[in-house]
């Protein structure tokens, strides 16, 4: 179980983003994962609720995008999804298959607000 | 004041930082002509038996260090300080290893004019396959006693690895274990994975492994003294 590292990993990546734009706090975080991101989604949930509101980005929204694991031949250039984790090109039946998604566990971005000072105000001496 | 939100875009794998660190590393080895090797599996499933049957059957005539990853004791760190350094990483309770305690356990080792460097990762055929540990190989381990259905079960664990032994197969006349469904299993998986069957007691197999990582650090020198390519 490392969902719990993954996601405080994260909380720390959103909170320097939060910091690094001057946010005041965190609405939204969205990520995606796939079937070979090494993480399941219950227990990120979990994790998530567990560590948020112990960091900068507490009372944000978790948002998780589903994505299918794609790949592409290397021999036939076949762009295709893979079911049930088997690794052989339907079109030439290759088994030199290039994975391109599914198999990271991405933040995708992250929704902040920000408090501002009236236009108006900025113009005084 | 007012109030607005703003999205920012980010698209950035969580690990890609470690990612990073890893892949530094693993080309300032492969320039000092050391070979990574990660080593995965179950636990119990014999990694520092073949480490030990492996530095062994090397002796005096590589020079091989070890990390090993333990959840805690330093029980494998002393069965193979008799053969060469090591060092005993122990995670706390984590489940894996990541680079930076990699990178504590070579400082502490003190030296890295190694040709093979092992990491021997905590034992697991889940969380260790999403962690890159600067490695220029990865190999899982699969014992017979574990069955051969293993492979299908595990996927990240083996697409992710180049080379899988089949260990302990002394025992195979005592357990129902076909080492041709195993390997055509995780062949379906990584079509491209070298398979090798060994037993660190009584030795069989371990030439041929042996052999195998010399291949795999000739090919890594051969690309080093390669001239650069042409853009």
């Amino acid at each position: 179980m490392h969902e719990a590292s993954l996601v405080r990993a994260l909380l720390r990546q959103v909170s320097e983003l939060l910091v690094e734009h001057g946010g005041e706090s965190v609405v939204l975080i969205r990520v995606e994962m796939g079937p070979l991101s090494g993480v399941e989604r219950p227990l990120v949930e979990i994790a998530f609720a567990e560590q948020v509101d112990a960091t900068v980005c507490r009372g944000a929204e978790l948002r998780i995008e589903e994505v299918p694991l794609s790949a592409v031949c290397r021999d036939c250039g076949d762009e295709f999804d893979i079911e049930r984790f088997r690794f052989l090109c339907p079109a030439c039946d290759s088994g030199r298959v290039q994975v391109t998604g599914g198999e990271d566990f991405r933040l995708l971005d992250i929704e902040i607000r920000q408090t501002h000072e009236e236009p108006a105000a900025r113009d005084m001496p | 004041m007012s109030e607005t939100t703003k999205t920012i875009a980010v698209n950035r794998d969580v690990k890609a930082e470690l990612r990073r660190q890893a892949e530094e590393m693993r080309q300032e080895f492969a320039r000092k002509g050391t070979l990574i090797v990660n080593i995965l599996s179950s636990p119990g499933a014999g990694k520092t038996a073949l480490l030990e049957a492996t530095a062994k059957h090397w002796g005096d005539s590589r020079k091989m260090a070890v990390l090993v990853g333990d959840l805690a004791t330093d029980r494998d760190a002393q069965r193979l300080a008799p053969f060469c350094p090591v060092e005993q990483l122990t995670t706390g309770g984590a489940c894996h290893l990541e680079i930076p305690l990699v990178k504590d356990g070579l400082a502490k080792l003190g030296r890295d004019d190694f040709d093979f460097l092992f990491i021997e990762n905590v034992g697991n055929l889940v969380c260790p396959a999403s962690h890159d540990l600067a490695e220029h190989l990865r190999v899982v381990l699969l014992s017979v006693t574990e069955g051969d259905d293993k492979p299908g079960k595990y996927p990240k664990m083996f697409r992710t690895s180049q080379a899988m032994l089949i260990s302990k197969t002394d025992l195979l006349p005592h357990v129902p274990f076909s080492v041709s469904s195993a390997i055509d299993d995780a062949r379906l998986i990584q079509p491209e994975l070298s398979a090798f069957s060994v037993c660190s007691l009584t030795g069989e197999g371990i030439a041929e492994w042996c052999a195998y990582l010399e291949r795999c650090r000739e090919s890594l020198m051969a690309r080093q003294s390669e001239p650069a390519a042409v853009p």
